[in-house]
């Protein structure tokens, strides 16, 4: 009888769960390997023909890099601004909770407003951006419309935007961090940037681990600001892998190549996730 | 002195800690013997006043300048860091060379017994090797003057009296001056060659810990010190002398009113039936505790503790006459709690004073 209840409590959640993440997870790969259908041709198996396309397709390439470099031009900004900042709000100073409050807003307002002030900084001519340098001479610029400079311009918002996030989680682990070790080096003669060297910054790898996962995830899984800001373009010079994956499947309506992409995405998010356990695992003390 | 604020943790407080000696700060909590440990370890600053070391004014010093080392209450070890790199991070610091780090290492392992937990992490540690190697990390520094806080308070009973005895004969053995943080008496008393009794952020006695047991200054340093407490009572004044209140037999000559008496209970002798000389009182209980039973009596209005050897076959209610040589008898001021031999003699001196000018 007892496991009856115990199954019955579990009912809801398992059912939200297997309808909403398991069920389309497993369709995704299914329908990756048939065609996708249309009224005159239903949809057939197609083995690994999709991969196979996908292996071809230009666009698909250019998105991966895109996507790589803006995760490696994001995910250590982000998070070296965010320990920085970090340590600062958490030493004495006037205004601390203010101060620490002003970090932490970007964090609290959707990218699609964030994406829109944004948006305003980028603006060519009339843009913030624009016309401080304007007071310098400099010419305007097309930051957003300029394949060479849009990749850019999105990461520094993306970073903007999340340092605060991590921030919060840095600062949690430093004020569990008790006093007397910082007064115990202090007594040895360390230095402030010797004992960040060697104690705090060692004692945060937890955090730098939990907040890694979370950067990469969100590298791949926040493309909210693409839609207001390039839409991809110019030239797919700003896509994500997610957004390619969106406009393959609402725009072009290939659903099975979308599934796909999809199936790509997941695995290399997998394997990330993997990767940085077995690399830092063996370096992170937990207490 | 030492203001946090408007409240001033510790006041006009002044002693000395002389070369190679153990100096140990007693007081309850709260009472500014941290406060005054973390003024000589540079961790704070005084408001007003000089910290000298070896005649040198360190007042405004850095921590690092001092030539000092500190075990904290909580070891405040490095949890991330293995036992040895823990004891040789101040070495590091300092940029020792390696052979030299080895060298001293191994030195200090063998002295506090941690040769075989090198490798290990804090964490893997009992809390009385957590202990040692707080004590190891401040002992390698090789500096003449060592700051404790509270250390042995996180540690159990029996932990507590080994650690004792292994810190003094440490501190022996190196001639280190220890300047000695805690609420226990009992480590006062057992590891001190000069105590500094402190009570809200003033000193209230200073001395060895005999003279502290033998001749307290104040009815707070006579309740601080031994345990049970010395038997602090009331006196009034009764036909033929002074009497503790309530009661009906004469403990001293003259005025008692406004005087209180303190006798340790190990001081007080117990002697059974109502006939006799002594003071008479009812036993209320008796707690046996192996050695001794400290048995809880009421004379008059006042409840007294007497502390006899051995085990006594005494029921609630038994009439019994306490007793006790003149010397172990202390008289204090009820009105401020000083010793009313010393209220007498500033008496005696204030009085000289204004013959004089006046």
């Amino acid at each position: 009888m007892k496991h009856v209840y115990g199954w019955l409590l579990l009912t809801p959640a398992a059912i939200l769960l297997v309808g909403f993440t398991h069920y389309p997870a497993a369709m995704t790969l299914f329908d990756s390997f048939f065609s996708t259908g249309t009224v005159v041709r239903p949809s057939r198996f197609v083995g690994l023909d999709n991969y196979a396309a996908l292996a071809d397709d230009p666009i698909f390439w250019q998105v991966l890099g895109n996507n790589f470099w803006f995760a490696l031009g994001t995910i250590p900004s982000a998070i070296a601004l965010a320990m920085v900042m970090a340590l600062w709000v958490n030493e004495k100073l006037p205004a601390r909770a203010l101060v620490r409050m002003a970090y932490f807003t970007p964090t609290v307002l959707p990218m699609i407003a964030v994406a829109n002030i944004w948006l305003f900084f980028y603006t060519p001519q009339i843009g913030l951006l624009d016309q401080f340098n304007a007071l310098f001479g400099v010419a305007s610029h097309n930051w957003l419309g300029d394949p060479d400079t849009v990749l850019g311009a999105v990461m520094l918002m993306v970073v903007w935007k999340e340092a605060g996030f991590f921030m919060i989680f840095y600062l949690a682990a430093l004020q569990s961090l008790p006093p007397e070790l910082e007064e115990a080096a202090k007594i040895e003669g360390a230095s402030r940037w010797y004992f960040f060297r060697r104690v705090t910054f060692p004692l945060l790898m937890p955090t730098t681990l939990f907040v890694l996962v979370n950067a990469t995830i969100n590298s791949f899984k926040l493309v909210d600001h693409l839609f207001i800001l390039t839409k991809g373009g110019p030239d797919n010079a700003s896509s994500l892998l997610l957004y390619y994956i969106y406009q393959v499947a609402f725009s072009f309506f290939d659903t099975a190549y979308a599934s796909t992409l999809t199936v790509v995405l997941l695995a290399l998010l997998a394997g990330l996730a993997v990767l940085q356990f077995l690399l830092i695992e063996r370096r992170v003390h937990y207490r | 002195m030492k203001q946090f604020g408007r409240v001033k943790a510790v006041d006009d407080v002044s002693f000395r800690a002389e070369a190679g000696k153990f100096v140990v700060l007693l007081g309850p909590s709260g009472c500014g013997k941290s406060t005054l440990l973390r003024l000589i370890a540079g961790l704070e600053e005084p408001t007003t006043g000089r910290i000298l070391i070896d005649g040198r004014d360190v007042t405004k010093l850095a921590p690092e300048k001092r030539k000092v080392s500190m075990v904290f209450q909580s070891y405040a070890l490095f949890p991330h860091l293995s036992v040895a790199e823990n004891i040789v991070f101040g070495l590091k610091v300092r940029r020792l060379p390696a052979q030299k780090r080895k060298e001293r290492l191994a030195k200090v392992v063998e002295l506090v017994a941690l040769t075989e937990q090198l490798e290990r992490k804090p964490s893997q540690l009992s809390g009385g090797q957590r202990q040692r190697v707080a004590l190891a990390r401040a002992i390698v520094a090789e500096n003449s003057i060592c700051l404790m806080d509270e250390p042995l308070s996180n540690l159990d009973a029996q932990l507590r009296h080994g650690m004792r005895v292994e810190i003094r004969a440490l501190q022996q053995r190196l001639g280190m001056t220890v300047v000695y943080v805690t609420h226990d008496q009992v480590e006062a008393m057992s590891m001190a060659d000069r105590i500094v009794l402190i009570r809200e952020g003033r000193i209230e006695q200073e001395g060895s810990p005999e003279e502290l047991y033998a001749r307290p200054a104040t009815m707070f340093a006579a309740r601080f010190i031994g345990t049970p407490a010395m038997n602090l009572v009331a006196l009034a004044d009764g036909a033929g002398g002074a009497v503790i209140r309530g009661s009906a037999d004469v403990v001293l000559p003259g005025s008692g009113a406004g005087l209180t008496l303190g006798v340790r209970p190990e001081h007080v002798r117990l002697e059974e039936g109502a006939a006799g000389t002594g003071v008479r009182a009812t036993v209320t209980s008796a707690e046996y505790h192996g050695a001794d039973t400290i048995v809880t009596v009421q004379a008059g209005e006042e409840t007294l503790f007497v502390r006899a050897p051995g085990q006594l076959a005494l029921a609630g209610g038994a009439k019994v006459r306490l007793a006790w040589d003149p010397e172990a008898a202390h008289l204090f001021d009820s009105e401020t709690g000083l010793r009313a031999v010393d209220v007498r003699q500033q008496a005696r001196v204030a009085a000289a004073q204004h013959r004089k000018t006046g």
